[in-house]
Parts: C-alpha cells; sequence; structure tokens
C-alpha cells in the first residue's frame, strides 16, 4: 500500500466521527536512526547524522540531551510512576523506544527553571506537578484501583479526556484550575518530546541549521527543489515495491 | 546626479553617524570592541544612566553618547556573544527570555516568557522576529479620527526623519511599502519561501494585497553584518549577526563613543533627592550580588512595558509615596498587547515552514477602521513559522492530545501559518501592580491583568474570518487556530497633562525633570504595526532633543574614529 499523505483524511479534525484513529503502527517503520516507538513519515531520515554540520555550542547542547538522561532529582519515586503513565497516554508513547520525557521535566523543576509567568490563581509550577501527580492517583482510586499507572489504558485515556477538558473535581484538582493545570503540564511535556531528535526524525524536521542554513526553501510548484539533498523524503513519495527490491528485500 | 534605485538599494547607501556594521568581525558575531569599553567610577554622577540595554536604551545612549554625554546602562540580563551564548535550537533558547517570576491576572492573562520578552544586551530584540513596520499617521490621532483610545502629543511626521534614519541603521529589507505613509527601504525583498508563497496566491485570490518584508535583515552588503542564511531561528537569537538588534545596530558605535554597559546589573530602584524632587541616581543589584549605587544628572528608564513601570511602582520616598513619577496613579496603566491570533493551513505538498525567517510578507490592507467592519481600528495579516515545539503548542490549542498530536505534528512540514495583529484598545484596568510575593533581588514582582474589551474581541473575530477566507482561496484542507497576545506596550504613557499621562512629549516625567522613560511603555496607542521600529524611532526624536541639554560640563574626548575602517 503506498502511503497517500497528500490527501489529509488522517488528520483528526478531517477524519469522519466513526472513523477510528489511523493506527500509527500502520506507518512506515524507521530503517535509520530512532523514533519514538519507531514509526514515522520520514522513514530514511535520521537528523542527528547532520551533526556534523552544527555550530559547535549547539551541538553540545543538542547531543547531550540524547546522549545522558538526567536522573531524577525533584519528583519522588511514586510521583514518577504516576506522572511517567500519564505522559505515556498524553503523548501516546505506547511503546519502546521512548523519549524520557519526565526525565527532562524533572530536570527543569529541579533546577527552578520557569517559562516567566505563574496564573494568579495557580500555585509555583513544582507544586502544579504535585497537585497533579496526587490528583491523577485519586481518580484512580475513584475507579477501584490504587495508583494511576495500574488503571487500564481506556480509563487511563479516559481520566486524561477530564483533565484536558477541564471536568476533574475534589481532592487535589479543587485546589487547581484545572485547565491551567493542563496546560502547565502539556507545555512541560510538549516542550520535552519535541526538542528532542527522535521527534525531529519523526516529523521531518531539519533541525539546528547553523553554519550551513538553506538554499532551497523555494515554491511549492517545484516539487523537485524544495528540499535539501540530506533532508528526509516522505513516505508517500517512496513506492515500497520498487523500494523494497532496490534495497535487495526481496 | 540621482541614481536608479537598483544602484543606491544594497551596498551603497550607509548610515552617516553609527559606524556600528563596521566595527563587528564577519567571522565572530560578538561585539569586538569591548576592550575599549568606558568603566565610570561609582563615586561621580555621569550625565546619564539608562535602565535597559534594549531598543529604546540603546539607541538613545548612542545618539547622546555621539554627543558628549557619559553614559551608564545597566542590564540586568547577560552580555551576549552569540558564537559563545546562542543556540540553533528551540528548547537551548530559554536562557534569552525574561524568566523571573511575574503574576499573571485578569479576565486574559497574558501569557510572558518566549512570547514577549526579553533579557540581556539587546533586549527584546535579541529574538524579535524582525518585522519593522513603521506606523501609520493615524496611529498618532484615533481619539480625533475614530474617537476612542487617545491621541498621542506627538504625530507621524514628527518620527518621519526618525522612521527613515533607523530603517537605514538596521537595514530593512522590503518591497516599496504602500500603505500609511507610502515610502521604500534601503535593502531590497527577500526571496519568498515555499510557505509564504501559498499564503500569498491565497490572498491574491481574495482580492487582498501582500508585500514582502519589512524586516530588519540583511539582504546585502552592510559593513560587516553578514546576510541571512535563511534558517529559520530569528526567535531563538540569530547567530548570523544578520538579523537587527541594538546589540549589534548601535552598541558597537556607542561603545566607541564612551557608553559603558553594565551587564548583568538589576535596577531596583530610582532615588530622589527629598527636597528637589530630581532623581540622584539608580540602585542596583550587580552580578556579585552586590547592591550599588550610580549616581547620575538624569536617569532614563527604558526597561519595557513590564519592568519600567514595576521599578518605578518600587522606587518610593516620603515625595513619592506611591511610587516615582506616579502622583496621578497613572503609572503601569495602558498597557497594551496585540491580538496575534493564528491560524495554521494544510496543503497537499510539503512546505517545510521551518525554513526562511518567519517574518516573510505582510498585508496592512485592513489596517485602517472601516465603521462597515462594527469596530474601530483594524490589524495586519503577517507570516510565522513556528517551529515544532511552537507548532505543538497550536495543536494543543486546537484541543488535541495523545494520537491525535502525534497525528497532527507528524505533519508539520505540510503546514504553514498567518497570524494576526490585531490592534488593541487601552484601557486603565489593564495594568502592571506590584505583588506581594518578591524575587531574588527582594524586590516585589510585578502583577499584570489584561482584560480584552468589545471592539478587541470584534477585531480578532474579523481579522480571523479575514486569514480564514484567505486559506479557503488557497485551496488548504484543514486549518488550526490558536488565540495569542504579542507585544507590551503603555504602562507609562506620554501625553498632554499630568493627570492623564506619566511623561510629555519629550518623554519627561511630569513630576521628575530629569527622568526620562524612552520605551515602549510610552505609547498612548499601539497601532496594528510590531512596536520595534516605533521605540527605535522614538529614542532618536529624544536624542535629538536632549542632545544639547546635558546639564554637566562635557568629558575630555575619548571617542576613536572608526572611520578609518570604513575602507
Ligand atoms: C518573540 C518575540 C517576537 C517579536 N517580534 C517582533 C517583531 O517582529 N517586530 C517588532 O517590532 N517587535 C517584535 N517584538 C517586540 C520587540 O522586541 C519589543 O517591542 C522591543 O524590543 C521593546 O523595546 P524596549 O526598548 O521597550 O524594551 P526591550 O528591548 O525589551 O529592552 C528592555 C531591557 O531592559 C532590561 N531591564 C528591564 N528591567 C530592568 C531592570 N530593572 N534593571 C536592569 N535591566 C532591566 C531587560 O532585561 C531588557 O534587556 C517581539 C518580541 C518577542 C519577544
Ligand atoms: S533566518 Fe536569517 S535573520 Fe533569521 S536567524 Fe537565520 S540568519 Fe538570522
Amino acid at each position: 500500500m503506498p502511503y497517500d499523505f497528500a490527501e489529509a483524511h488522517h488528520l483528526p479534525n478531517r477524519r469522519l466521527p466513526e472513523q477510528a484513529h489511523a493506527d500509527p503502527y500502520d506507518l512506515p517503520r524507521q530503517r535509520r536512526g530512532v523514533t519514538p516507538q519507531m514509526h514515522g513519515r520520514y522513514p530514511d531520515y535520521d537528523v542527528l547524522e547532520q551533526a556534523d554540520h552544527w555550530d559547535e555550542v549547539t551541538r553540545r547542547v543538542v547531543l547531550e540531551r540524547v546522549g545522558s538522561v538526567p536522573e531524577i532529582r525533584f519528583f519522588a519515586m511514586e510521583e514518577v510512576e504516576t506522572l511517567t503513565a500519564f505522559a505515556d497516554i498524553v503523548l501516546a508513547q505506547d511503546s519502546e523506544p521512548r523519549i524520557p520525557v519526565l526525565a527532562y521535566v524533572d530536570q527543569k523543576l529541579f533546577n527552578g527553571e520557569r517559562d516567566g509567568y505563574r496564573y494568579f490563581d495557580m500555585p509555583d509550577d513544582d507544586e502544579t506537578w504535585r497537585r497533579v501527580a496526587r490528583g491523577l492517583d485519586e481518580e484512580a482510586r475513584r475507579r477501584g484501583h490504587d495508583r494511576f499507572a495500574l488503571l487500564p489504558v481506556d480509563r487511563q485515556l479516559e481520566v486524561c479526556h477530564g483533565f484536558a477538558t477541564g471536568k476533574l473535581h475534589k481532592g487535589a484538582w479543587d485546589t487547581l484550575n484545572v485547565s491551567r493545570a493542563w496546560s502547565v503540564v502539556m507545555r512541560y511535556l510538549l516542550q520535552s518530546f519535541y526538542s528532542h531528535p527522535w521527534a525531529w526524525n519523526e516529523i521531518g524536521f531539519g533541525g539546528p541549521a547553523y553554519p550551513r542554513g538553506y538554499s532551497r526553501f523555494g515554491s511549492p510548484h517545484l516539487q523537485s527543489a524544495e528540499r535539501e539533498t540530506w533532508e528526509g523524503k516522505e513516505a508517500f513519495e517512496i513506492d515500497p515495491v520498487e523500494d523494497t527490491q532496490q534495497r535487495g528485500l526481496e | 546626479m540621482r541614481l536608479p534605485k537598483s544602484i543606491v538599494k544594497g551596498s551603497v547607501l550607509m548610515p552617516k553617524d553609527n559606524d556600528s556594521p563596521f566595527l563587528l568581525d564577519m567571522h565572530k558575531r560578538g561585539l569586538q570592541n569591548l576592550d575599549r569599553m568606558a568603566r565610570y567610577p561609582l563615586s561621580a554622577p555621569v550625565d546619564l544612566v539608562v535602565v535597559g540595554a534594549g531598543a529604546g536604551g540603546v539607541t538613545l545612549a548612542q545618539r547622546l553618547a555621539r554627543a558628549g554625554w557619559r553614559v551608564v546602562i545597566l542590564e540586568k540580563g547577560p552580555f551576549w556573544d552569540p558564537d559563545r551564548d546562542w543556540v540553533s535550537d528551540e528548547k537551548g533558547a530559554a536562557g534569552i527570555y525574561w524568566t523571573d517570576p511575574r503574576i499573571i491576572s485578569g479576565n486574559d492573562p497574558i501569557e510572558m516568557g518566549k512570547n514577549n520578552s526579553g533579557v540581556g544586551v539587546g533586549g527584546s530584540m535579541t529574538h524579535f522576529a524582525g518585522y519593522v513596520p513603521r506606523f501609520h499617521p493615524s496611529d498618532f490621532e484615533v481619539r480625533t479620527r475614530d474617537g476612542v483610545g487617545v491621541d498621542w502629543p506627538i504625530s507621524y511626521w514628527d518620527l518621519k526623519d526618525s522612521f527613515e534614519r533607523v530603517e537605514l541603521e538596521l537595514p530593512v529589507a522590503g518591497q516599496d511599502w504602500p500603505w500609511g505613509d507610502p515610502h521604500s527601504y534601503p535593502h531590497g525583498p527577500h526571496p519568498v519561501a515555499g510557505a509564504a508563497s501559498v499564503a500569498w496566491q491565497g490572498a491574491l485570490g481574495c482580492g487582498i494585497e501582500m508585500r514582502v518584508g519589512p524586516v530588519a535583515i540583511t539582504n546585502g552588503v552592510f559593513g560587516r553584518r553578514p546576510h541571512c542564511i535563511y534558517r529559520g531561528f530569528c526567535l531563538q537569537g540569530c547567530k548570523v549577526n544578520a538579523k537587527a538588534s541594538p546589540l549589534i545596530t548601535h552598541l558597537p558605535d556607542a561603545i566607541e563613543y564612551g557608553v559603558e554597559v553594565r551587564a548583568d546589573c538589576m535596577a531596583t530602584r530610582v532615588e530622589v533627592d527629598e527636597s528637589s524632587g530630581r532623581c540622584t541616581g539608580v540602585t542596583y543589584v550587580d552580578g556579585d550580588n552586590i547592591e550599588r549605587f550610580q549616581p547620575a544628572d538624569a536617569v532614563a528608564v527604558c526597561g519595557y512595558a513590564i519592568e519600567t513601570p514595576r521599578l518605578l511602582l518600587n522606587s518610593q520616598s516620603r515625595r513619592f509615596p506611591h511610587g516615582l513619577a506616579n502622583g496621578s496613579d497613572q503609572v503601569g496603566r495602558y498597557v497594551m498587547v496585540q491580538g496575534a491570533t493564528q491560524i495554521a493551513a494544510r496543503f497537499p505538498y510539503e512546505l517545510r515552514m521551518y525554513k526562511a525567517p518567519p517574518p516573510e510578507i505582510s498585508s496592512e490592507q485592513f489596517y485602517e477602521t472601516d465603521q462597515s467592519r462594527g469596530f474601530a481600528r483594524g490589524f495586519s495579516i503577517q507570516t510565522v513559522g513556528p517551529l515544532p515545539i511552537d507548532w505543538a503548542q497550536h495543536v494543543l490549542a486546537d484541543g488535541h492530545w495523545g494520537q491525535a498530536m502525534r497525528e497532527y505534528m507528524r505533519d508539520y512540514n505540510h503546514w504553514t501559518l498567518l497570524g494576526l495583529l490585531c490592534e488593541f484598545l487601552p484601557l486603565p484596568e489593564n495594568r502592571v501592580t506590584l505583588a506581594s510575593e518578591t524575587d531574588r533581588y527582594g524586590m516585589p514582582v510585578a502583577n499584570f491583568s489584561y482584560s480584552l474589551c468589545e471592539n478587541d474581541r470584534r477585531n480578532v473575530e474579523y481579522g480571523t474570518n479575514v486569514i480564514e477566507e484567505i486559506w479557503e482561496s488557497a485551496g488548504a484542507q484543514d486549518t488550526l487556530k490558536i488565540d495569542r497576545y504579542a507585544h507590551l506596550v503603555g504602562g507609562c504613557r506620554m501625553g498632554f497633562t499630568p493627570e492623564d499621562s506619566v511623561v510629555d512629549s519629550s518623554h519627561r516625567a511630569w513630576e521628575c525633570p530629569n527622568l526620562f522613560v524612552c520605551d515602549g511603555s510610552v505609547f498612548p496607542t499601539e497601532g496594528a504595526a510590531n512596536p520595534a521600529l516605533v521605540i527605535m524611532a522614538l529614542a532618536d526624536r529624544l536624542a535629538g532633543l536632549l542632545k544639547t541639554k546635558r546639564v554637566s560640563a562635557p568629558p575630555a574626548a575619548r571617542k576613536k574614529e572608526p572611520a578609518s575602517l570604513r575602507r
């Protein structure tokens, strides 16, 4: 089956109500480098292969992000369990390899780094995270399990849906503005996930581009000239039959 | 003989009274003349202390230094060396934003940090997108014309020469500009990338005119400023020195003329002499956490719309019990943001919007009031090009997470964005006050309260529909919307009387004759244009007014003539 991403039917807003989520495991498997869960749209693109072309300062920062996962110093072990399960659900990381997002969140909180603002009706971000962990476990107990991490996936999804729509109440949730708490924790998680080169591989992002820059950013009507030679090809342009033959996989 | 425009554009035209582009190094991005920077003792007053090394502060200092003033700039953040300190990475750029605690409140709290506040030498322009449109003549008289907001105590024509001077210094690249007071730019337009050209086609399809630029990004030879390499990280700090910020456009020259910048120094109080009511200098906490006092004959506060009011409110004394220059309860009021809703659109082919500077093309066709739209004033339309983390925030704002989030994210390369810049009206309750909580300097944190009014909402709603139409005409397959706000101005506005403003038309505090405010906080209204050029132009004009009025004797000439470098 050739992948057709020229059409937009795979997008959540464009799907018919009765249509199920497109199964990401139907996507091409990554053949070069790593993506989270090894699926993506650019199977032969590994941004890390470009690291030699990055300036030294940037290279150090990005490679360290991949190479040394910070150890947990801010969260307690139970919070880690709960929040890791939560992060896996809201970022759809349901198998290995996973980007260890919680470790980066922990590092940021431990170092006291903030994003420059706090809503008047919210505690400091570190306290928000702790209360969210508590609230998630409370939701689990309301559903007959000790911990959020022990809930079956469909119940975890249900709790997250309640969280995302600001509809959780009682206990820890009553001490928070729930919608704002959602935006705080998601901000940290998305920053951790999409700053990781594995995620860049998945989405085909060019990554750091200094000092090389770009020379091909031209018209969408000049399909052949719009991509640098080193940028990944999107899967729908690859005919799987031809491709497997060429690679001698048959 | 008049040269044809095509020849004048590009390398020929250079600023007359600013040698900054020649004082840089082609291959090193940091400033090369720091070893020649003046050091003034704390024991004697300088002519002027400037708080904040940003758009307003550095431009003012550079001009006055050339006129012989001895100037010290106090800057809370580091002295950036783009080679050493900046990274070509979204998350890694966090250090260039103001991330000290601030509280946000009101019905529509405004998110701060990377969204609107910079720190360090160069100020917010180190990570501004780079759009530098002028205000329209109408922006200075919205009360008279449209019955909303207030008029400025100055007009467009008071700033016109300053606009031209600053545009040459940045330098600005763009097409001839048909809106407002029509004008052209020193550098020609940059090439338009695929993502923006789709927007252009869409706009044409529904009768909307767009133009390339205006951006403060070199597009030709300009001293030792390299050409843009179209890598798209403008909001993370330009590691190339192609995008303008006062760090490279004004400070190199300022240093030659005796300006001292004290980085890592947080001003905590402007001090006053209780009997005369004049200010005497600035108390600050330096990089070693030691409190110091720099005496000065005059003080210019240039800390931007949140920090300028905060510093004045914190400068309480017996004479000014409610904060300096705040006798009419005007300090901190009428802060404004612009409505900056963005709409992303999906196309069948790859667009890769991470390439080329995010600011590419814009339209001011809807800038002026049109009664038939049902609200006063208007908006601009501009391209933006979010990197992955920012794009994820868009997807989240549209209500997606989990598998849906990943699906939209994998689709990144098929999307492109247009954003609005809607003029919001100045309201007294949109204000900065001091919270009870304090920061690491022991200074009360700013509480910034914001609520939209009906006119603001209608403006955004109308603009959103216009962008949706553009995308429809371009053939978009799907769109996503994020409501957001950009820029910060007001908070110490200039006006006609001490009762309704903080400073007069020459930026001088009504209540304190040697205190000036010279940054975005003096804006009485905000227009629908990005503010940086206007801030620099105001500083240029103020310097012109002050030049000859220095209080103490001129310093022994220590300026070096860098003109030889021109050859
Ligand atoms: C992401 C982003 C994109 C933007 N895009 C655009 C754009 O495309 N076009 C445009 O025109 N504008 C843009 N802006 C806005 C523009 O950068 C600002 O309006 C402008 O730089 C403000 O100038 P200023 O002189 O008022 O303050 P700033 O340039 O912010 O300078 C203030 C300086 O004062 C320092 N400071 C504050 N308080 C103290 C204190 N107490 N002691 C010591 N130092 C202090 C700060 O650290 C800062 O360096 C953007 C801003 C951001 C954040
Ligand atoms: S796109 Fe150009 S101006 Fe923007 S950061 Fe890169 S080199 Fe600088």
